[in-house]
C-alpha cells in the first residue's frame, strides 16, 4: 500500500463525509427552528406532537433511524429501493435527527431570555412578532452558538454511521484499507483527518461567536 | 422557511443525481469489503476472486457491473428490498438454504482454526478452556453456538467472541485478545501471507462447506441467468486463472 494512494482513497471518503455533514446542517439547522417553536406552542396538541417527535428521535439510536429511513419504503409499501439513493436516505435521517437536538438547543436559548425584556418590548408598543424577531431571536442566536458547535462537532464523527446502509464514507474506507492490507495505518490516518476537520469546524464556530459578541 | 425550502430543494437535487441510466442493465453485487481475497478494496476499485468472477459474468451478459460494499449485518434487507441484486462474497450455503435462492456451489470451503505460531494449541480438543473469535453472522458462529452442528465443540471453549469483521478478528488474535479464531480457509491463508511467520492453521477443520451466489428467495430467473454465464466463465478457464491469482486451491473449484 503506497502512502499517497491511501491518502487519496481516504480523501475520496472524506468527500462523502463532508457531503453528509454539509447537507445535514442545511436541513437540520433551519428545521430545528420550527420544531422548537412547535414544542413551545401554547396549544397542547401542537406542543404534544413536537414533544413526541423530539422524544422519539432522541430516545432511539441514530443507527436505527438511518436503517428505518432507508428501508421504510420497502417495508411499508414494498417499493424496490434500486432507485432510492443511499446518500439521500442518510442525509434525511441525519437531518431529522439533528433537527430535534438543535430544536432543544434553540428552545433553551429562547427560554434563557429574561421575561422582563418581552414585557418591556410589549409595553413600548412592539407587537408579538416584532418582540420575537427583533428582541428575543437575535439574543438567542448569540447564546446558542457554543451548544450548536458541540452538536456540529459530534455530527462530523457521526458521519461514520452512514455505512449502516452501505454509504462508504471515510471511516468505512479506512476499515476496508485496514482489512485489505492488514495494517492499522489507515485507521490512524483517518483519525488525523477527523481531528483536522473538527479543528476547522471549532475554529469557524469561534469566529462566529466573536462576530456575534457585539456588546462586549 | 426560505432556507428550509432551499434545503429540501438541495435534498431533491441530491436524489436526482443518484441514477444515471445509460440503457444497459446494472448488476449490483453486494459484498463485505472486509473479506480478502474474495472482495476487498484495492486502490480506487474493489476486486477479489468473487468480484472478478462477477465482473466476468457481467462481461458475458453485457451488463454494467456495480460492486456495492454493504454492512454485512444488513445484507438480508439489502437483498430483499432490491438495493442489491445478489450476495457474491464467499457466501456459505450451509445453514442458509431456506433463506436464499442459491446458484450451484462453485467453491469448496472449510472453516479452519487459526492460531499464533507459538500457540500450544495443536488439535481442536486443545481449544477447551480458551477464548475463540468468530465473525458475526457466519455459519461457523452458528455451528459453534448452542443448537449448532458443532455446539459440543463450542461448549468446551471458555468463550466465543463475536467480532464485527474479519480484520478485527485477526487483529485480536495478533494482540492476544483471543487465543484462536475460526474462519474461512481462504481468508486464513490470505492473512498468513500478509503477516508471514505469525500464524498457523490447525490440521483438523471445524467443518466443510460450499460457496454459492445468494439471490433473493424466489428470484430463480436471475439466478439461472447468472449461473449459466458463470458456467461459461468456468469453461473458458477464467475461473481457474482467477483462483491462481488469488491463491485459491485448484481442487476447491467444484463448478463444472
Amino acid at each position: 500500500m503506497s502512502f499517497s494512494g491511501m491518502i487519496v482513497d481516504l480523501l475520496s471518503g472524506l468527500a462523502v463525509s463532508v457531503e453528509i455533514f454539509f447537507f445535514t446542517l442545511l436541513i437540520a439547522l433551519p428545521l430545528g427552528f420550527p420544531i422548537a417553536l412547535g414544542r413551545m406552542s401554547r396549544h397542547p396538541l401542537v406542543s404534544g406532537v413536537f414533544r413526541l417527535y423530539i422524544s422519539v428521535v432522541r430516545g432511539t439510536p441514530l443507527m436505527l433511524q438511518i436503517i428505518f429511513v432507508y428501508f421504510a419504503p420497502y417495508i411499508f409499501f414494498k417499493m424496490p429501493l434500486s432507485r432510492y439513493p443511499r446518500l439521500l436516505a442518510t442525509v434525511l435521517a441525519f437531518g431529522f435527527n439533528y433537527a430535534a437536538y438543535f430544536a432543544e438547543i434553540y428552545r433553551g436559548g429562547m427560554l434563557s431570555i429574561d421575561v422582563g425584556q418581552r414585557e418591556a418590548a410589549l409595553s413600548l408598543g412592539l407587537d408579538r412578532f416584532q418582540t420575537f424577531f427583533r428582541i428575543i431571536l437575535p439574543q438567542t442566536v448569540k447564546r446558542v452558538i457554543p451548544a450548536v458547535g458541540n452538536e456540529v462537532i459530534t455530527l462530523v464523527k457521526d458521519t461514520s454511521l452512514a455505512f449502516t446502509i452501505a454509504v462508504t464514507e471515510m471511516f468505512t474506507i479506512a476499515k476496508q484499507l485496514s482489512s485489505a492490507h492488514t495494517s492499522m495505518t489507515p485507521l490512524i490516518a483517518a483519525g488525523v483527518f477527523y481531528y483536522v476537520f473538527n479543528y476547522l469546524v471549532a475554529f469557524a464556530m469561534e469566529r462566529l461567536e466573536r462576530r456575534f459578541a457585539y456588546y462586549n | 422557511m426560505k432556507k428550509l425550502l432551499i434545503a429540501l430543494a438541495a435534498a431533491a437535487a441530491l436524489a436526482g443525481c443518484g441514477d444515471k441510466d445509460d440503457g444497459t442493465r446494472k448488476f449490483v453485487v453486494g459484498f463485505d469489503a472486509d473479506f480478502p481475497p474474495y472482495g476487498y478494496k484495492d486502490g480506487s476499485e474493489y476486486k477479489g476472486f468473487d468480484l472478478d468472477l462477477a465482473r466476468a459474468v457481467c462481461a458475458k451478459k453485457g451488463w454494467t457491473f456495480v460492486a456495492n460494499p454493504i454492512n454485512w449485518d444488513a445484507k438480508d434487507m439489502e437483498l430483499n428490498s432490491g438495493a442489491i441484486d445478489c450476495i457474491w462474497n464467499g457466501f456459505t450455503m450451509q445453514g442458509r438454504e431456506n433463506a436464499y435462492t442459491f446458484s450451484a456451489p462453485y467453491v469448496d470451503n472449510s472453516q479452519v482454526v487459526l492460531v499464533k505460531v507459538d500457540s500450544p494449541v495443536v488439535r481442536l480438543t486443545d481449544l477447551a478452556g480458551r477464548t475463540v473469535g468468530v465473525q458475526i453472522d457466519t455459519p461457523v458462529q452458528k455451528a459453534l453456538s448452542a443448537g449448532g452442528d458443532r455446539a459440543a465443540l463450542g461448549a468446551t471453549f471458555k468463550g466465543l467472541v463475536v467480532e464485527p469483521n474479519y480484520n478485527q478478528l485477526v487483529n485480536e488474535l495478533v494482540m492476544d485478545a483471543v487465543e484462536a479464531v475460526a474462519l474461512d480457509v481462504g481468508v486464513a491463508r490470505r492473512k498468513m501471507a500478509d503477516l508471514p511467520g505469525k500464524f498457523r492453521i490447525l490440521d483438523e477443520i471445524i467443518m466443510k462447506e460450499t460457496y454459492g451466489i445468494g439471490f433473493k428467495k424466489g428470484n430463480t430467473a436471475l439466478c439461472a441467468e447468472v449461473e449459466a454465464a458463470l458456467r461459461e466463465v468456468v469453461a473458458d478457464g477464467t475461473m481457474a486463472a482467477l483462483a491462481e491469482t488469488y491463491g485459491i486451491e485448484k481442487d476447491a473449484l467444484i463448478l463444472k
